[in-house]
């Protein structure tokens, strides 16, 4: 039976709502969607489920018009349709709830609701149709009130008002919950449900978590190097065939889970690979009082961290909280108004360009497109850029010295490129990141941050991310793991702190953290 | 296998006209670095044959506006020869007027390779050439050393003048191409007043003669005179600097540790504050040389026969447009700038040749123009087009806010 | 001392160069309010003055030579849009070419060339012009004065209160954004710039067929720079820039009067002070500007 066989007979009888056939777009020599089929139907919420770069995006963007397929038919309600523009996607009532750069932050809430729309604008209008759909929902929000002054999960709301209120019948989720807490997520899928049940529209929900797809979807579609190879009701499959099906093989949910979006079947034990013993008092990382402010508002107050030397600690909490400002402190992009970096002990002058460096910090950043290389330099360039000391003398880099150090390293670290004067902009991510990886360990740090370290990798790289902090820790370094995936921070750490709206409101071993008491912290109760 | 899943989803799976090469380890072979340096940009034969069409276009465009305005574009061509290159006097006045805008040029392209868009180069050069006349007309030294103090004073003053701009942007986020656009005009006003006013630069007064708005002219020993002799031809000292220049710039750009951070400050701001360079210090730095080459040409023009070595409102005789307009042509590589500025310096003096056959020296202006948008568009759409045929990139990388350099380099 | 007349002399002629400033500075607030720079505003100006007195010579009509500069503006609008916002060059680099090839072109073509003068009507508001001081400088105006009357609000209502200007403003602040909402971020910018080209221009052909009747070499003067420091000194806001064209104006108008009035200082203050003004807001009153978050960056999908 093929898959197309499979995927008729297990179709229910309604017609649905959004059916593709055959969908294929293709980015010069990259296939993105392959010939993909998709039925969504009317009350149901459909998962879309698969790796970074299955696909997933690729095919939303055709349905929302941001992209041009090449090939395909697009079935809305069984009349086959073009989208050419994302105007038309709304026309035929396809809404999309946006996670991220949606909203135009200097503009109030009903501006933003009714932009994308036609015709004339009416205030009065508008914020009346946002009090009715936000009542009708629960989804309280002001309509006056201009976005840059709202919450992360107020803007969600002013996300899905502004796709509600345009009566959709077909929603699309992107990644919804990256940077939501958990009730807020609860929230969320809560109103998807309704949406759903009682106005009969149909939801696409789009994610690489496992957990999330069995918990709130009716059918799942898994997606692999742009196919559709797998379609079920949720019910009748469960996460070990789900993963199956996403990475292509056997997997077995004790170590590759959290690569996975699934909490690990067994918390690794202390003492475990990774964790080592714990037995200098002096912390390698200590952090004391640190505070910044951005724009007036308090993104870390007060926060105080230690990691000792042969340590994982997973620094856990929802997108926003201000990981990604702890980041840039280490990172030395910011200054915090107080508070103090001590390593093994002794502060640190962070007014000092590359003080933090010097001193023994390495950092894996957030985003390494942002800050972590540089795209349009070379390998080897990307690999010695921190320490050109080493190659070279009072002025001059030298060219052999930077490329001895390039080859040894990218012989250690696994770093597959064409050659050493390649810019890295041409490497993949996984290359991208190890260059990172063995340009912050070349060093010989005492202290390894590692901010979000898998973002946008597939399972592969993931997994050999993890085996190298792993070794890191086991080398003796204290590595700080910043990140806001439960389970990469379960798998990997014996101590978990939780950071919730600037501050740690807890830390616990591994042992003892449980999805429930770590949910308490990451709202801000302490547990 | 890991490796293709990769591959599968990168932003721009492989820089297309860069073929990867086949084994790792087979790197640094001297002739690729050599090719490397000789393709005109990133992007491949495609770019240069855009480019030639371009320059096409740009002269046939020229042709057309000289015919249909009753000109001979044949005519105007050999007027531009004759000005600029047939004989030995027409090349001195072309290497006179190439030097200051090579200097510019070279200045150019350093606060573009740091990613900052300088474009107030013809107030740098008024400023510089203010500075300049200011000590040469008030130091007592002798010679030689007055034209070192005149040219060193020149430069300080145009790189501060640039540096204020920097300044403005650290303390309060004045953009850049913003604040040093406005200080051409500033700058412009500056000089006037010094010109006009008999206590600061106005020239002193002989008997009853009308006083002019223009200082004395410089004493002789703080004038720029000849290298080398040659029957006819006269090189002037000006020229000799600015390639001198042109070189210590290539050089320092591309193998020295400031080369490497600058470079990295230019491509990625974050990347390079992250890995410890002093970000503003450097860009600031980066922007007061470019201020400081515009200043120095100030000097030349100020000192150098190309003018009445005296200071007058319209000393920079748009050397500061032109000079930008040459590092854009040259697309920011020292190297290039000197073929460059010498065609830009030919227009110029063959300019003055084009009266003669009826066609008004403005032409000049046209076909600058012209050729500058040949060179800065083909690499910029051929670009386009590539990244419209690899597609966009994957959703990861669209979450992100790119990070935004000042001033928006090119 | 300065006589009542002198005064009005002077308001009069301030006025008389604030009109192509205001013009130009609406079209100009308009585009960057859109995260359109563009510093071409000195090219579509003189364009656009040099059209309009050649078509005026060649048709007889002041009036049409007016339509000639709007439709020239609009040009010069259209090429800088479609280079700068849709095939994406720098558009400073692209704004100083066209500035450079304008004043090439016109200067070439005026001197090839000659034009006889015309200029539009004069009209004088009966009543109102008898106000002293004020009436004159005010109520005796060639015609196109007037329609600024209409176009200031009608910039200020397009901005604020249309559609259009929810979306331009949208587009000059996060055109990512604005993308994914379906708004068609760089078609905004390049409508911006067109309506830009068209003030502009109606601002360069008002200068030469409205105030003086002939076309010089490089007429406009750097006054395009001018309505860039007025935008930037009135930070962004329609009022103020306005305001900040009218400031300028004065201190042009006292520049040419100073002879008249037997004063010999130098002009030099009063020519610098539009610039010096938009510098100095830019370091004061950074804290209230209202300077879009993407001005002057490029937009292209996919590449944030």
């Amino acid at each position: 039976m093929t898959e197309d066989e499979r995927a008729r007979e297990l179709t229910p009888p309604s017609a649905p709502a959004l059916r593709l056939r055959g969908i294929s777009k293709s980015y010069g020599p990259v296939v993105a969607c392959d010939a993909v089929d998709l039925a969504v139907h009317q009350g149901e919420i459909h998962g879309l489920l698969g790796e970074n770069g299955a696909g997933k995006s690729t095919l939303m963007k055709i349905l929302l018009g941001l992209v041009q397929r090449d090939a395909g038919t697009i079935l809305h309600h069984d009349g086959p349709v073009d989208i050419g523009s994302p105007q038309e996607a709304v026309a035929l009532g396809i809404g999309m709830v946006h996670q991220h750069f949606s909203l135009i932050n200097p503009l109030t809430v009903w501006e933003n609701v009714i932009l994308g729309d036609t015709g004339k604008i009416d205030k009065g209008a508008a914020c009346d149709q946002v009090r009715d759909v936000s009542q009708r929902y629960g989804l309280p929000i002001d309509p006056l009130a201009k976005v840059e002054r709202l919450s992360a999960g107020e803007r969600q709301r002013v996300e899905l008002i502004k796709c509600l209120r345009r009566d959709p019948s077909v929603l699309i989720l992107d990644e919804p919950t990256s940077v939501l807490t958990q009730a807020e997520s609860a929230e969320l899928f809560g109103v998807l449900r309704h949406v759903v049940r009682s106005e009969n529209r149909a939801v696409i929900l789009i994610s690489h978590k496992l957990a999330e797809i069995t918990a709130a979807t009716d059918r799942v579609t898994v997606l692999r190097k742009g196919k559709v190879v797998f379609q079920s009701a949720t019910a009748e499959t469960g996460p070990q065939e789900l993963a199956r099906q996403m990475v292509g093989r056997e997997v077995s949910l004790g170590s590759e889970a959290a690569a996975l979006g699934l909490l690990p079947v067994e918390p690794p034990r202390t003492g475990e690979s990774g964790t080592g013993k714990v037995e200098t008092s002096v912390a390698a990382l200590r952090l004391r009082g640190l505070t910044v402010t951005v724009d007036g508002v308090r993104v870390l107050s007060d926060l105080d961290l230690d990691v000792a030397p042969g340590e994982i600690v997973g620094l856990y909490g929802v997108e926003g909280n201000g990981q990604s400002n702890l980041g840039d402190v280490l990172s030395g992009l910011v200054l915090p108004d107080s508070g103090s970096v001590e390593i093994s002990g002794r502060p640190v002058d962070l007014n000092r360009p590359g003080a933090l460096h010097a001193a023994g910090l390495g950092i894996v950043p957030e985003d390494r497109h942002a800050s972590g290389v540089v795209l349009d330099m070379s390998v080897a360039e990307n690999l010695v850029m921190k320490s050109l000391n080493a190659v070279s003398g009072r002025a001059f880099v030298s060219r052999r010295k930077t490329h001895e150090v390039a080859r040894r390293l990218a012989a250690e670290f696994n770093i597959v490129t064409p050659s050493m004067d390649t810019p890295v902009r041409s490497l993949s991510g996984g290359n991208q990141q190890r260059v990172v990886l063995a340009r912050e360990l070349s060093a010989g740090p005492l202290v390894l941050v590692a901010a979000q370290p898998t973002h946008g990798l597939d399972v592969g790289a993931i997994e050999d991310m993890y085996r190298r902090l792993r070794d890191v820790a086991s080398g003796g370094v204290a590595v700080l793991l910043i990140s806001t995936e439960l389970e990469e921070v379960m798998a990997l750490s014996s101590r978990i702190a939780v950071i919730s709206s600037g501050r740690i409101t807890g830390v616990l071993s591994t042992g003892e953290a449980t999805a429930e008491r770590l949910g308490m912290l990451v709202g801000g109760v302490a547990a | 296998m890991n490796e293709v899943r990769e591959d599968l989803r990168q932003d721009s799976p492989q820089r297309p006209g860069r073929k990867p090469h086949p084994a790792p380890g087979t790197d640094d072979t001297s002739g690729r670095r050599l090719l490397a340096f000789l393709t005109p940009s990133a992007g491949g034969w495609q770019t240069g044959l855009a480019t030639v069409v371009g320059v096409l276009v740009a002269l046939a465009l020229s042709s057309l506006l000289i015919a249909v305005t009753g000109g001979s574009p044949l005519a105007s061509v050999q007027a531009l020869f004759q000005g600029s290159m047939a004989n030995w006097t027409a090349w001195t006045s072309t290497l006179l007027y190439a030097a200051p805008l090579l200097l510019v040029a070279v200045g150019a392209c350093v606060s573009a390779r740091s990613g900052t868009f300088n474009i107030g180069q013809e107030g740098q050069v008024l400023i510089g050439a203010l500075f300049g006349a200011w000590v040469g007309l008030r130091l007592a030294v002798p010679g030689p050393l007055l034209l070192v103090i005149v040219l060193l004073a020149a430069s300080l003053a145009g790189g501060a003048w640039a540096a204020l701009s920097s300044l403005m942007y650290r303390i309060r986020g004045v953009n850049i191409v913003v604040s040093t656009l406005l200080m051409i005009f500033i700058a412009q006003q500056l000089v006037a007043f010094a010109v006009n006013t008999s206590w600061l630069l106005q020239e002193s007064r002989i008997g009853d003669a009308i006083v002019s708005p223009q200082s004395n002219p410089l004493p002789a020993g703080a004038l720029l005179g000849s290298v080398g002799e040659y029957p006819n031809l006269q090189v002037n000292g000006g020229l000799l600097l600015a390639l001198v220049g042109a070189v210590l710039v290539a050089v320092a750009l591309a193998r020295t540790r400031w080369g490497f951070r600058l470079t990295m400050l230019g491509l990625n701001p974050l990347a390079a504050k992250h890995a410890g360079v002093r970000v503003n210090a450097l860009g600031g730095m980066a922007l007061a040389i470019s201020g400081a080459f515009a200043g120095l040409a100030g000097a030349v023009l100020l000192t150098s026969p190309v003018g009445v070595n005296r200071l007058q409102s319209g000393i920079a005789m748009n050397i500061g447009w032109d000079g930008m307009l040459v590092a854009l042509v040259a697309r920011n590589r020292p190297l290039l700038t000197i073929p460059v500025a010498l065609l830009f310096g030919v227009l110029r003096s063959g300019g003055g040749f084009l009266a003669a056959t009826g066609v008004p020296p403005f032409l000049v202006d046209v076909v600058k123009a012209l050729l500058v948008l040949a060179f800065v568009a083909p690499p910029v759409i051929v670009a386009m087009i590539r990244r419209r045929r690899a597609g966009v990139r994957t959703a990861r990388a669209e979450h992100r806010p790119a990070p935004v350099a000042e001033g928006a380099a090119l | 001392m300065i006589a009542v007349d002198d005064i009005s002399t002077i308001l009069s002629s301030g006025i008389r160069l604030t009109i192509p400033l205001a013009f130009a500075a609406c079209g100009e607030y308009l585009a960057e309010r859109a995260g359109a720079m563009n510093i071409s505003v000195e090219a579509m100006m003189l364009g656009a003055a040099f059209g309009s007195v050649a078509t005026a010579s060649a048709t007889g009509s002041a009036t049409t030579g007016l339509v000639a500069g709007v439709l020239i503006g609009l040009l010069i609008g259209f090429v800088h849009g479609n280079l700068s916002h849709r095939l994406e060059i720098n558009t400073f680099v692209i704004g100083l070419v066209l500035n450079a090839l304008v004043l090439g072109l016109t200067s070439y073509l005026i001197t090839v060339s000659s034009f006889e003068s015309h200029q539009v009507s004069q009209v004088s508001i009966p009543w109102l012009r008898d106000i002293p001081l004020i009436g004159h400088p005010l109520f005796v105006e060639r015609w196109p004065v007037y329609l600024l009357i209409v176009l200031v609000p009608l910039t200020w209502w397009l901005v604020e209160r249309s559609r259009w200007g929810l979306e331009l403003r949208a587009v000059g602040e996060q055109p990512q954004a604005a993308d994914v909402t379906g708004i068609r971020v760089n078609l905004r910018r390049r409508q911006a710039l067109l309506w830009c080209g068209a003030l502009a221009g109606l601002g360069g052909a008002y200068l030469a067929v409205g105030e003086v009747g002939s076309f010089n070499q490089n007429m406009t003067a750097g006054r395009g720079y001018i309505v860039i420091a007025a935008v930037i000194f009135g930070a962004w806001r329609l009022r103020r820039t306005l305001i900040g064209c009218a400031l300028f104006g004065l201190a042009d108008a006292m520049r040419l009067a100073l002879p008249a009035l037997g004063l010999t200082m130098n002009s030099q203050l009063l020519v610098v002070a539009p610039y010096l003004l938009a510098l100095l807001a830019m370091l004061f009153f950074a804290n209230q500007n209202r300077e879009p978050r993407a001005l002057g960056q490029p937009f292209e999908r996919g590449s944030t």
